[in-house]
Formats: structure tokens, sequence, C-alpha cells
């Protein structure tokens, strides 16, 4: 690849790195905090058990309990805390 | 029609269910059936789903939680233990989260969680729920004899099958949409893929389990239910209910079978007051019987001189059963 290739192709990448900023990143950002919330959802239906609400029979939840064991601290703090003004600002 | 007529009639057949009010013969006719269809040369498993098994009781012999034991040539039994099935199945859990995140020990709360989760009621039953699917997937058998549960139990193990399909196809579904959330995140940073969801595979399969489970239960071609009745009112008006509420689920209901009854011919002898009322009541009951079920009834089978435990005794009771 000559130099001037190697310049163009760098170009390109900035300009899509810039294009992504611009309205990617937002969307991205949008798309993946609706994943969180689904997620958290998610948990609640199958694991509700771990705040005395049971749904999925236990047999069951216990096999998606691998999968899920980092998000439920962060889970179980989102479920149990009290809402306040500056939940509407998150 | 009698019961044997059933079977030569329908070779497809391969799951053969009794139910009925507990106590009625259930086990005894399972044990039964087992052995005749092992005496004409079929491979033969009757296993129990009942917590409190009693296939040990009728073979005299101890095979709770051994697995398949063989009791005579093509002939094996087997009560499923539960608890270790429970046991067994939490340590599995502990070790796939040791082993996915690379830790000494199991975080407590999750430990907690997993204790907590095994003394739930549901359990067990669905703990051995899932372990008739290992043994019917397995396909080892010519036939297969559930010794069902009583009533209750089995009416609820039909309707957990159904809510339990419903519930994962509406996770499962979420599921993916929360996949497709993923994937647009991936697609704007640019991402090749977004990464497997290994939970969705564990929905599916757990949904694969429930549903090869209740669609046997279900089977009109290789399923065969047979409900046991005594002639007593009380018997009578509970298994008119059941039979009821099985059409309901779509089990396949197959014929009835009228177990206990005092033989006729004792009126002719000698008897105390007691022993002939008893006569006439059962002679009420058994109208009853021949009127509304009629053409369903199987069998009638006499009440027998003594308990039936061991083999001799289920080789008479088969002979009842089936004749020759």
């Amino acid at each position: 690849m000559s130099e001037e290739e190697q310049n163009k192709a760098s170009f390109f990448d900035t300009a899509k790195s810039i294009l992504y900023g611009l309205a990617g990143h937002d969307m991205s950002r949008y798309a993946l905090k609706t994943r969180g919330s689904m997620e958290h959802l998610f948990i609640l239906i199958t694991m509700g058990d771990l705040l005395g609400i049971p749904i999925l029979p236990p047999y069951y939840s216990l096999r998606i309990l691998p999968y899920v064991v980092p998000q439920i601290s962060t889970w179980k703090r989102r479920m149990l805390r009290e809402r306040d003004l500056t939940d509407a600002l998150a | 029609m009698s019961l044997k007529h059933t079977f030569e009639e329908n070779p497809e057949r391969r799951y053969i269910m009794f139910g009925g009010k507990g106590g009625l013969g259930k086990t005894t006719f399972s044990a039964a059936s087992a052995y005749w269809l092992a005496k004409q040369g079929y491979r033969v498993l009757v296993f129990s789903v009942d917590p409190q098994a009693s296939l040990s009781d009728i073979f005299q012999q101890d095979i709770f939680g051994k697995g398949a034991v063989e009791i005579m040539p093509n002939l094996y039994a087997q009560e499923i233990d539960a608890d270790q099935r429970i046991r067994e199945y939490q340590a599995e859990i502990r070790q796939k989260i040791l082993d996915m995140y690379g830790l000494d020990q199991v975080p407590e709360e999750i430990e907690n969680y997993i204790q907590a989760a095994a003394a739930e009621p549901a359990m067990e039953e669905s703990a051995i729920f899932d372990a008739v699917v290992d043994i019917v997937v397995s396909a080892d058998y010519d036939y297969y004899i559930y010794d069902l549960v009583p009533l209750g139990h089995a009416l609820y193990y039909l309707s957990m099958a159904s809510v339990y399909d419903q519930w994962i196809d509406k996770i499962t579904a979420l599921r993916s949409e929360m996949e497709e959330y993923s994937q647009v995140a991936a697609v704007m940073q640019r991402k090749k893929e977004s990464q497997e969801d290994a939970i969705l595979r564990e929905l599916q399969y757990i949904k694969e389990r429930i549903n090869k489970s209740s669609g046997i239960l279900t089977d009109r071609q290789r399923t065969a239910f047979f409900f046991v009745v005594i002639p007593e009112e009380m018997a009578i008006l509970d298994t008119k209910k059941a039979a009821g509420l099985f059409a309901k689920y779509d089990v396949p209901l197959s014929g009835y079978i009228v177990n206990r009854v005092i033989p006729e011919s004792l009126a002719q002898e000698a008897i105390p007051d007691y022993l002939r009322h008893r006569l006439d009541m059962q002679k009420g009951h058994l109208a009853t019987i021949e009127r509304e079920l009629g053409s369903e009834v199987l069998a009638y089978i006499p009440e027998l001189e003594r308990d039936i435990t061991g083999l001799g005794m289920i080789e008479k009771m088969a002979y009842e059963l089936f004749g020759g």
C-alpha cells in the first residue's frame, strides 16, 4: 500500500468515526440502555425469588443463574432503591 | 374389548400410564402390566414419578435411586430419587458459575439463592419431570410404564407443562428482542456481530425438554392412559371428575379398569351380614359403572386374597388383567 493510499484510508476511517460520533453514537447508546433495562426485566422474571417474587419454576431459573451472576448486584440495587427527583435526570 | 386387545391393536403404543385416586391399585397394575409385557418378549421399564414411590415394596427389592434395576429378564424398574437429583443439579450449577468466572467459591448471595431454590415445593416435581425426559429420550425400551402419582399431582404435572410452555415462549420473545437491540448497537459501532446469547440457547433447551415431556402425555398414537376405579361412590365420582379434567388437557383416555370387586359367588355361601351388605352396595355401584362407563371398562379385577407383593402375586394379577 502506497503512502497516499494509507493516508486516504486513515482519512476515511476518521471520517467514519466522526460520522458515528455525530449520528450513530447516541442511537447505539440508546439501544444499549434499552437493552440494559430489558436485561433487568428479564432477571426480575426469571430470578424474581431473589427479591421474594417467585415467577419461573426454580428448577429452570437455576439453569439461567450462572449467566446473570455479574448483573445480580446492580439489578438488586436498581429494583430495591427508592425513587427520587434526580431519577428524572438520569 | 379387553385390556389384552387394546395392546394387540395398538402396537405403536410405547407409553402406558395408570391414573386414579391414591391407593386404588395403580402401582399394582403398573407392575402387573410390566410383568405381562415382559413375558410377551418386550423390553419394559416401569418407573415411578411419585416422590413416595412404592415400586420397591411391590417388587420386594430396594430399587430407590439406583437407576433401572433388572427385576427379571426384560423387566426393569426404576424409582427416581428426586433429592439426589436436585443435589447433583445444584452442584452442577455451582461448578458452572466457578468455571465461567474463574472463582474459588460461589458468592454468598448466589449460594443462598441456590439453597433457597432447592427448598421450593415445586422443585421436587420439576426435578422428576426433568428426569423422566432423560429416561424416555434414551429409547432403550419397547414399553415405558409410568407409575403415576395420585390424580391431583398428575393434573399439576400436566398443567405445569402448559404453563411452563407459554411462560418460556414469553421470556424467549423478550430475550430475542434484547438480542435485536444488541445487534443495533453492534452495527452502529461497526462490530462484526454481537455475542451469541447463551441465555437464549438455555431457554430453548428448557422449552424443548418441557415440550418433550408434555408431548408424550398427550400423544394419541403412542400413549395410553388407563383410569383405575373401585366400585365405591366416592371413587366413581372422583374418577369421573378427573377424567373430565384430563380430557381438557388432551390426555388420551384409553379405558377404565375396575379394581377390588368382591367376587359375587360369595353370596351363595354362608357369609356374615356385614359382607352381604357390602356385596349389595357393590352391586349398585357396579351398575352405575356399567351404565356410565360401560364399553370403556376393559377389566373387572376381583379383590385378591392377600396383598400384591412379590413376583408370584404380580403374576397372578397379570393373569387377572390380561388373561393367560
